[in-house]
């Protein structure tokens, strides 16, 4: 079994707390006296601090405490929270993230303008009538705590530095650290890197509890903790503690050599709590959070891949052996085989939930990339998003969010208009950007949509025509219009901007989702706002699918899109010649016949049966020679000879070593429809 | 490495003694005890140690006691690896004996 590089870890971890950081900061900025969300960035800030140190990153750690000294001074009510303190923070976590992706880069002169921009933001935070004095906060009195912890024995391998905590803890007050050494085993038996300390900590200080907790913030589910305060007269300890704690933050050695035979002052520290008293709510505390951790497993997502591939061969296995089974006439190898078909089929639903995620992760990123861009642009924007719970395959989530960001950064930079703009045009000077997401039918549909001017069609005509993608006069449907702009180098922008407008991106878009198996549809109204849908399948491992013939070939429809199937008459065969439509309760569907589209060269056979599919409202209807039935498909991508071949998505394996190749069902429902436009447009 | 002077050996240790290394230190320096009768441990003054050094010469310690040899550093600690005990806690309640042993107070080698 190989462990994980710890480094990758807490990269990865890193990357989280950032992004809650900046959760934090952006709710902040909408309230600024919301002391919860001021808690949870200090948090955040304290535990990236704290976890940076203890995996080298010297840099992050140095630079992060000044932010979290700044939200600190906040979160004691020293200086309110501003937006420009909000701001400052904000672009230093960008520059958080430059020094935990280099950290041997040369940092040093923009970490000092960041940080000069932050003691900027804090001092005029502060208010200026009073003097410092006056402003600070009655220094509380100290109080002495004595605490105990040990940390799990493989700590330090997990990167996990102990000295680092004691130093957090001995900058808290004054303090007296003794480690117990008598678990540490003899040499021939010692795992070296594992720790075998444990550490009694007498603290002065004039900080809360929480500040104490909050040093042990990043271990605090794997360790043992206790926290008692020393004793209630605060007057007592004083005396006691800095007499012999002084060595400890010395830098000199000299004191501490007349530290070995235990000081006087030692014997009148007050009695440590006895061993059986009730160690109160710290203890429970622990355990519950002890609780709460074994919920919850962190796994590397190549594991789930790897997972996922080793279902996908159970199932491709799974289906040889109905095939086997079903030729077979022992009745307990059919018996074994529906077992096996039934677990399978549990496992692959299981599996996939395992890979589901919450779009909410992909859509936070986005409240941080609007608040930037409307201070770039000078606009004032808000981005409502809906439908954060809904569950996507973790894949799908990581190839949307780079279209997700052309999208709406095409909607900041040209949909929205100016604050003047948008006055004189009788809206409100802030528009909007919704970002949605909803599943339909085996898709999730995200929206971006926005209430700015709308896409300018006679403007993109004209560019088409200009650029030579249409022709002068070509004929085009209000999508097909729309459709122009995700063609590569098109730009409607008539100022290239930072932002866009270079006719870079839109056309990533469409490859990405066309990547994706999934389809984009364009609504626009002038002067009332765009609105572009992406749907794309939930999944891209494995789905449900429909097995059907066409001639010789076998070929999967993925059931999701499947509405009904119906047999084609021969009268209805007979009529529809020439026009391609079935009547199918009182409405028309155009149908395609596959056994023309892929030349099979064979004769159709005589009762031929029609898949009806669909992609929301749009219908086609499939020709098809037979029906085999269900299939669980594992979806294999083409070969890079037949990427661009469109009408397949992808190919399966069958239960007996064929192969069989997967519609592209969005792409056929395209064609069907264009076929009904043809055949209405003449007549 | 070992060198042989007179009456004991002295096992100089690395430059690096931290977490990554340990393993190979502990082993050079278990062999160093199960071999000899005294080993003295010589630590570059500029050595980088964390706290899986200290625990590691307390470990050998309590293996040399207990196998009747003897063990000392060839020097006190003083500077970074002073700095070390400290904030470990290791100098906190220090007992004669680990005074003698780290400091090199009272009777020693």
């Amino acid at each position: 079994m190989s462990f994980p590089d710890p480094i990758a870890v807490f990269r990865t971890e890193a990357a989280e707390l950032l992004e809650q950081i900046e959760t934090g900061l952006l709710d902040l900025n909408h309230d600024l006296a919301d002391k919860e969300q001021v808690d949870a960035v200090f948090r955040g800030l304290h535990t990236l601090k704290g976890s940076g140190a203890m995996f080298g990153f010297e840099a992050l750690a140095a630079f992060t405490h000044h932010c979290e000294t700044a939200f600190d001074q906040v979160r004691k009510g020293i200086v309110p929270a501003t937006h420009d303190l909000v701001t400052a923070v904000l672009g230093a976590t960008d520059h958080m993230r430059a020094l935990i992706e280099t950290p041997n880069g040369d940092h040093e002169a923009a970490s000092e303008v960041l940080l000069a921009g932050l003691r900027a933001a804090v001092a005029a935070a502060a208010d200026p009538s009073q003097t410092p004095a006056a402003a600070a906060p009655a220094k509380p009195q100290d109080v002495g705590y004595r605490i105990r912890f040990s940390l799990p024995a493989n700590a330090m391998a997990n990167g996990t530095n102990p000295l680092g905590l004691l130093d957090e803890l001995a900058e808290l007050g004054t303090c007296r650290i003794r480690a117990d050494k008598s678990d540490i085993p003899s040499l021939d038996l010692i795992v070296a890197s594992d720790l075998h300390v444990r550490w009694d900590v007498e603290l002065l200080t004039d900080q809360p509890r929480s500040a104490i907790e909050d040093v042990f913030i990043f271990v605090m589910d794997e360790m043992q903790l206790d926290i008692a305060a020393l004793s209630p007269n605060p007057a007592a300890a004083p005396a006691a503690v800095p007499a012999v704690a002084a060595p400890v933050s010395s830098a000199t050695p000299a004191p501490v050599v007349a530290a070995p035979t235990p000081a006087p002052a030692l014997a009148s520290a007050p009695a440590p709590a006895p061993a059986t008293a009730p160690v109160p709510a710290e203890t429970r505390q622990n355990e519950t959070k002890q609780a709460k951790s074994a919920e919850n497993v962190r796994v590397p997502a190549e594991r789930l891949d790897e997972l996922m591939d080793r279902v996908g061969e159970l199932v491709i296995a799974q289906s040889r052996l109905s095939q086997l089974a079903n030729s077979s006439a022992d009745l307990q190898l059919r018996a074994v085989s529906e077992d096996v078909e039934r677990l399978s089929g549990e496992l692959r639903d299981t599996m996939m939930v395992l890979r589901m995620v919450p779009v909410a992760h992909l859509f936070s990123r986005f409240r941080r990339l609007v608040h930037d861009l409307a201070i770039e642009t000078g606009k004032k924007i808000e981005l409502i998003t809906e439908g954060e719970t809904t569950e996507v395959d973790k894949s799908v989530v990581e190839r949307l969010a780079d279209p997700l960001v052309h999208l709406v950064r095409n909607s900041c930079d040209h949909g929205l208009e100016t604050p003047e703009e948008r006055i004189a045009a009788g809206k409100p000077a802030a528009g909007r950007i919704y970002l949605t997401a909803r599943q339909q039918a085996g898709e999730v549909i995200i929206t971006i949509r926005d209430d700015g001017r709308g896409i300018n069609r006679e403007r993109v005509r004209a560019k088409a025509e200009a650029s030579g993608l249409i022709a002068s006069n070509a004929t085009l449907s209000d999508q097909e219009l729309l459709q122009l702009i995700f063609q590569p180098g098109f730009s409607t922008a008539q100022q290239v901007t930072n932002l866009s407008g270079r006719g870079v991106g839109m056309d990533v878009v469409k490859r990405t989702i066309d990547a994706l198996r999934g389809t984009i549809n364009v609504a626009s109204q002038n002067g009332e706002g765009s609105n572009i849908s992406l749907a794309i399948p939930l999944t891209l491992a494995i789905i449900d699918g429909l097995l059907v013939r066409v001639g010789n070939g076998r070929y999967v429809i993925p059931l999701s899109a499947v509405e009904e199937c119906l047999e084609l008459s021969l009268d209805e065969d007979m009529r529809s010649r020439g026009r391609s439509f079935i009547s199918l309760r009182d409405s028309l569907v155009p149908f395609i016949r596959l056994r023309d589209l892929f030349r099979t060269g064979t004769k159709p056979d005589p009762f031929q049966k029609v898949v009806v599919i669909s992609t929301g409202a749009e219908r086609v209807g499939l020709v098809v020679d037979q029906i085999i039935g269900d299939h669980q498909t594992v979806i294999k991508g083409m070969s890079k000879l037949h990427h661009d071949v469109a009408t397949f998505s992808g190919a399966t394996i069958l239960g007996d070593g064929g192969v069989a190749l997967i519609l592209d069902v969005g792409h056929l429902v395209a064609a069907g429809q264009q076929q009904e436009a043809q055949l209405r447009a003449a007549g | 490495m070992l060198s042989t002077p007179s009456a004991s050996f002295t096992i100089t240790l690395p430059d690096t003694l931290t977490i990554r290394s340990i393993a190979s230190v502990r082993d050079d320096l278990l062999q160093a005890i199960q071999d000899q009768d005294t080993v003295i441990v010589q630590v570059p003054a500029d050595a980088q140690a964390d706290l899986s050094f200290l625990q590691l010469i307390e470990s050998a310690r309590i293996y040399a006691g207990t196998a009747g040899k003897r063990l000392a550093l060839e020097s006190p600690v003083e500077g970074r690896l002073l700095s070390l005990l400290q904030r470990a806690g290791f100098a906190e309640d220090m007992s004669a004996d680990d005074a003698g042993f780290w400091l090199h107070q009272g009777e020693i080698q």
